[in-house]
């Protein structure tokens, strides 16, 4: 072993040529790995689906050869599937505001220093803790004709026996799902909003008090404009989510009755894993996909706009 | 227009005694500064009088009515915040026009109104601007035309000028005193600058640990002060403190340093003082009181001369500070700009005593 030791510093042992590429390109060596894996993760499926949606591959037949677009030009003549995107569209129109709204009411309730605040917080976000699925069968039970507590307490207030099948009911089918997708999110609504009220500069509510402004002028003028990038990033969040939204339909009514609840979500796991129509399912996930990319960017570039 | 009026108030903050028992009167159309260190009560008076907190004991009258039970908006107050709280969402001409607009005076005046006030302020060109467009001096200046256009009963600063440079700070705090000269309306002003105090104010309130600890006119707070805080806090650079005993004997009195040496006070000082034959005290020395002893004739009468060693030369230009020693400890001396020049020089000074502060180190009370 040989120890260089330089007393000068002129003296300074130069790298060799392999050595100084490979301090060049270290960097990139580095997060390699992480990028490859990316790529299997991410990247491999969504081809993978993309190539089988120009397939045919169905239960009975793996007929790898391409049909071009024939998948695609079935979705169009499918009205199962345009009804289930308008059942989505229904579900998410009313649930969002109400989730947007629901949320900023309790922040706005909770920004004013409450006593017992922190234990009030915590225990109004547990519902978003649980997992969907679990929430949609615990409503379930909470809606059940015989034993559910929510006909009990309705009884209790009409004087007489009220028994409404929730689950099953064609009038009380989309209440159901929204009152339990509501009871699960507001509280993540109510999360963001709370941060982004406290972040709102205090003298200039101070300032606009002490100018006599009323509550909606504030609301207006100074709190809506702080507060609307974060509205709008939770709106984006959780309207993703919603069109995609799956566990809590398939625990309450599995889509029906009949498919009157059935989203996009679960006509494509319906295609998909009951009539194994794989190909058309690929097919189906793509028209998703394009949908949500379409409505992010349209979000994301007004969001910029106003700015 | 309006007078002031507090009674023994008192704010808590938890356990933290933040105003103690402050009584205070502040005449129509007076300037009154609030002044004091960080921690004092100064601003928590001021929110308080505001309205934005709520007192815990005591009355607040405003214009001869009781205010304590109504909400700010409700007093006819304007104010101007530290960080100026301008609407950031809303144009220049909205902020201004925000009181007015929440009133509902009518679109006329306020059109009027916000004309004046933006011409007052030199900020006619800015209306249709932002906030964030505007530098420091700017939204210090829309602050102020927010506050003025209400027509307020009372105006009150909380330490408007701290965020702005040292430049701006003395324009802006000109164009405060000539707005006071035009508007004539009673304002209550926040500040721990001492400079801001004195030059702003028809009356200094100096606050201490939530109480007033002395108020008047600032020159008389400057030459008269009550205690040695006072004598401590105004002023820049600041009084020098210099413990010594004090030996009085008949109408001649004498202050001894302990590291040898002494200062014959004049009688006029010594006249003041009675009782005690010999006693501790903090001999206090304005810096602007030292001179450069010239010529070598008769020194006025209460003047005395004394020699020292410049240590620490620190010129202004107008003004050079030199640090010497009194009685073992470092005094800062104000003299004339060539006075002193060379580290380590030694100078003959003269001392003018007939102003000298004389404070118990025990109480904190000026004896003389």
């Amino acid at each position: 072993m040989t120890v260089s030791v330089s007393l000068n510093g002129a003296e300074q042992r130069r790298p060799s040529r392999f050595g100084r590429m490979l301090e060049d390109r270290l960097p990139y060596l580095i997060v390699a790995p992480a990028i490859l894996i990316l790529l299997l993760v991410g990247l491999f499926p969504l081809i993978y689906s993309l190539i089988v949606s120009f397939q045919r591959i169905t239960m009975t037949e793996n007929d790898t050869s391409f049909v071009g677009l024939l998948n695609y030009a079935e979705l169009f003549r499918d009205t199962r599937l345009w009804a289930s995107l308008g059942h989505t569209a229904i579900i998410t129109a009313i649930a969002l505001p109400l989730e947007l709204l629901v949320g900023f009411l309790m922040a706005q309730l909770f920004i004013d220093g409450m006593p017992g605040r922190q234990i009030f917080v915590a225990l109004l976000v547990l519902p978003t803790v649980i997992s969907p699925i679990v929430a949609g069968a615990t409503w379930r039970l909470m809606f059940d004709v015989r034993f559910g507590p929510i006909g009990q307490i309705l009884s209790f207030f009409a004087g007489e026996p009220v028994r409404i099948l929730w689950t099953v009911n064609p009038a009380y089918v989309y209440p159901a799902i929204i009152i339990c997708e509501v009871w699960q999110w507001a509280p993540f609504m109510f999360l963001l909003l709370l941060a982004a009220l406290s972040n709102v500069d205090q003298s200039q509510l101070e300032a606009a008090e002490i100018d006599g402004a009323s509550y909606l002028r504030v609301l207006r003028a100074i709190v809506l404009p702080a507060i609307a990038p974060v509205i709008a990033v939770a709106c984006l969040i959780r309207g993703l989510d919603l069109v995609r939204i799956f566990d809590i339909i398939w625990a309450l009514t599995e889509g029906g009755p009949g498919s009157m609840t059935e989203t996009v979500s679960l006509y494509t796991y319906v295609q998909g894993f009951s009539q194994f129509e794989t190909s058309y399912t690929a097919a189906i996930s793509f028209l998703v996909i394009a949908l949500l990319t379409l409505i992010t960017t349209l979000v994301l570039k007004r969001m910029e706009l106003t700015r | 227009m309006a007078d002031v009026k507090l009674s023994g108030v008192h704010k808590y903050y938890g356990n933290v005694h933040a105003v103690r028992g402050v009584d205070l009167s502040i005449a129509d159309g007076e300037f009154a500064v609030l002044v004091g260190p960080s921690g004092c009560g100064k601003s928590t008076l001021l929110r308080t009088i505001a309205g934005l907190e709520d007192p815990d004991d005591g009355t607040i009258t405003i214009g001869g009515a009781v205010v304590n039970d109504l909400r700010p908006r409700e007093r006819n107050i304007a104010m101007v915040f530290q960080n100026y709280a301008l609407y950031p969402y809303l144009t220049v001409n909205e902020n201004i026009a925000f009181g007015l607009r929440a009133r509902k005076t009518p679109e006329i005046e306020i059109r009027k109104r916000v004309g004046e006030a933006a011409e007052m302020l030199g900020i006619g060109n800015l209306l249709q601007r932002y906030p964030r467009q505007l530098s420091g001096g700017q939204r210090q200046r829309v602050a102020i035309g927010r506050a003025i256009v209400r027509k307020a009963d009372l105006f009150l600063f909380d330490e408007p000028l701290s965020n702005l440079d040292a430049q701006l700070r003395d324009e802006m705090r000109s164009e405060i005193k000539r707005l006071h000269h035009e508007i004539t309306t009673t304002m209550i002003y926040v500040t721990h600058d001492q400079v801001e105090a004195m030059t702003l104010a028809d009356r200094i309130v100096l606050l201490r640990d939530g109480k007033i600890e002395q108020q008047g006119a600032p020159l008389e707070l400057f030459e008269q002060p009550r205690t040695g805080f006072v004598a401590g806090f105004l002023g820049s650079p600041s009084i020098n403190l210099i413990p010594a005993t004090l030996k009085t004997s008949g109408t001649a009195a004498e202050a001894v340093f302990k590291s040898g040496g002494s200062l014959t006070l004049p009688p006029a000082k010594a006249a003041l003082l009675s009782g005690a034959e010999e006693r501790q005290v903090l001999v206090g020395i304005r810096p602007q009181h030292f001179s450069r002893a010239g010529g070598g004739g008769p020194l006025r009468e209460g003047v005395v001369s004394y020699s020292a060693t410049a240590d620490l030369i620190q010129p202004t230009g107008t003004r050079t500070f030199t640090t010497i020693k009194i009685g073992g400890v470092d005094a800062v001396a104000e003299l004339q700009a060539h006075d002193v020049t060379n580290h380590g020089e030694r100078i003959e000074l003269a001392i003018d005593l007939n102003r000298v502060v004389l404070i118990d180190p025990a109480s904190g009370l000026v004896i003389a």
